[in-house]
């Protein structure tokens, strides 16, 4: 079980979402991906994503305006 | 293998952060009471789904629900709370510690409050998702009945509540319509409310009915009913449908650790106390008569204040009156009672015969019975004897002379 960070700090949807998810399909079951973000719309359609496929998520707040997006792979 | 979990200690924690979980944050972060605010998707909850929030007092300009509650967000973040953007995953509320965990931590804390709301249910018909809250779906009446005024709107149920709002709709609306499931004349409505719907000439009934479809572009166009006998479809041209059909409290995480009503709401008293010491429920997800952003700002306000009190009387509890060194003597009265108030005297005297030997505490109920129920006295004026940190008697007369023999 590894953490991967994802640094999309400075990109605008939908480029952090979609970065996201290739990236967890390199990941094994358990692994945790934290995606790095810094656009307000990707911190809705990140985590609305990783919660329909069913990965815990939660959603942190670092500094104003930056946020981290920790996705773990459940299945 | 599960990941270890980070633990965090809090003083409370908040499970919601729709407006009651807000509202208690910003009281308790104000009590300057270490508070994490765990918020499953959206901070706002429910209001940010509506448009429009022309009865909130203080807001004439009808704001967007978000609004308000982005204010209420940046109020309780100045008061120091603590916000966590995740699902709780299980609670363990029974014991003094109170366990909440997500999937990355476990919370413990000395009070939690719960805060999470519910949804309406849906009737599953066709498109509804893409008309539902300000597209033309509405769960509320008391929220949208103004703007259908002189219009055509469709009621789906027959229970109290829609029979009861659909009453409401007719002081606006020209003509009400409502799709019942049964047979004419049943109703799941009572019979008062059935008397007086009635006679109310706005009213018009669609017997055997549910929703099939909803039709519109951007906005609701047309409810299509189905007459579930004959499966002839009804067409009802209105940009406005209500859905009365049952309300859906998000309890399922405390089903093993609450008693819920039978339709599932967390039952709390007065002070928002549940059935589990320090455990406090506000909100949508207890049983209570009107849903509102009003309200559940009130219902916070309350659980803020009460949880606040109870970690204190706690800890007075924990460190003060339970304590081991001395033999204690806890004088519980109430101070609007003449004698009560009088021995206060004579206790003061005991404390002097002992030269400091036993540890003397008053409790006044009249200002809060928290601690009198947390020492169990079974009546009021009682002198309770603590002996290396236990109970070891409890006496309900006011008499020196048994105090000093127990001592």
């Amino acid at each position: 079980m590894k953490e991967v960070m994802l640094d999309c700090f400075g990109e605008a949807c939908p480029v952090p979402l979609v970065k996201a998810q290739n990236k967890i399909k390199e990941l094994e079951i358990g692994d945790v991906l934290i995606v790095q973000i810094d656009h307000s719309c990707a911190m809705k359609n990140v985590p609305e994503w990783a919660r329909k496929d069913g990965y815990n998520v939660e959603v942190e707040e670092v500094d104003d305006g930056e946020w981290e997006v920790i996705i773990e792979k459940t299945k | 293998m599960a990941r270890e979990k980070v633990v965090e200690h809090y003083d409370v924690v908040i499970i919601g952060g729709g407006p009651a979980g807000l509202s208690a944050a910003i009281y308790t972060g104000r009590a300057r009471l270490k508070t994490l605010l765990l918020e499953k998707s959206l901070i706002g909850g429910l209001a940010t789904y509506t448009n429009e929030i022309a009865n909130y007092p203080g807001f004439p300009t009808a704001p967007k629900g978000e609004e308000i509650t982005n204010l209420m967000k940046e109020q309780a973040k100045i008061m120091g709370v603590n916000f966590k953007l995740t699902a709780v995953s299980s609670v363990d509320l029974k014991g003094e510690e109170k366990i909440v965990e997500t999937f990355r931590n476990k919370y413990i804390a000395k009070a939690v409050i719960i805060a999470t709301g519910g949804r309406s249910r849906t009737t599953g018909a066709e498109n509804e998702e893409k008309f539902l809250f300000d597209k033309g779906i509405s769960f509320c009446a008391t929220c949208d009945a103004a703007a259908n005024t002189g219009k055509h709107v469709v009621v789906i149920g027959s229970g109290d509540a829609a029979i009861e709002e659909g009453m409401f709709l007719t002081k606006f609306a020209d003509k009400v319509t409502v799709s019942v499931m049964h047979d004419y004349p049943k109703m799941d409505c009572n019979e008062i409310a059935k008397e007086a719907v009635f006679s109310n000439p706005k009213m018009e009934f669609v017997w055997n009915s549910v929703v099939t479809r909803f039709e519109g572009n951007d906005h609701l166009e047309t409810v299509v009913l189905k007459n579930v006998k004959n499966g002839e479809e009804i067409p009802l041209v209105s940009d406005s449908c209500f859905e009365f059909i049952g309300y859906l409290p998000n309890s399922e995480l405390f089903e093993d650790q609450l008693t819920l009503t039978r339709q599932k709401y967390i039952t709390v008293n007065e002070k928002k106390e549940t059935e589990l010491e320090g455990v406090f429920a506000i909100g949508d997800v207890t049983d209570k008569y009107l849903k509102q952003i009003a309200t559940a700002v009130g219902d916070g306000a309350i659980a803020g204040t009460v949880a606040e009190r109870y970690i204190a009387e706690k800890e007075f509890f924990d460190t003060k009156i339970m304590q081991s060194e001395k033999t204690g003597m806890i004088y519980v009265y109430n101070a609007i009672d003449a004698p009560s108030r009088e021995f206060l005297g004579t206790i003061e005297s005991i404390e002097k015969s002992q030269n400091g030997n036993v540890a003397v505490s008053r409790i006044d109920t009249y200002k809060s019975n928290g601690l009198a129920l947390m020492l169990k006295v079974e009546q009021v004026p009682a002198i309770v004897i603590v002996k290396e940190g236990k109970i070891s008697e409890k006496i309900y007369a006011l008499d020196e002379v048994a105090i000093k023999n127990a001592l």
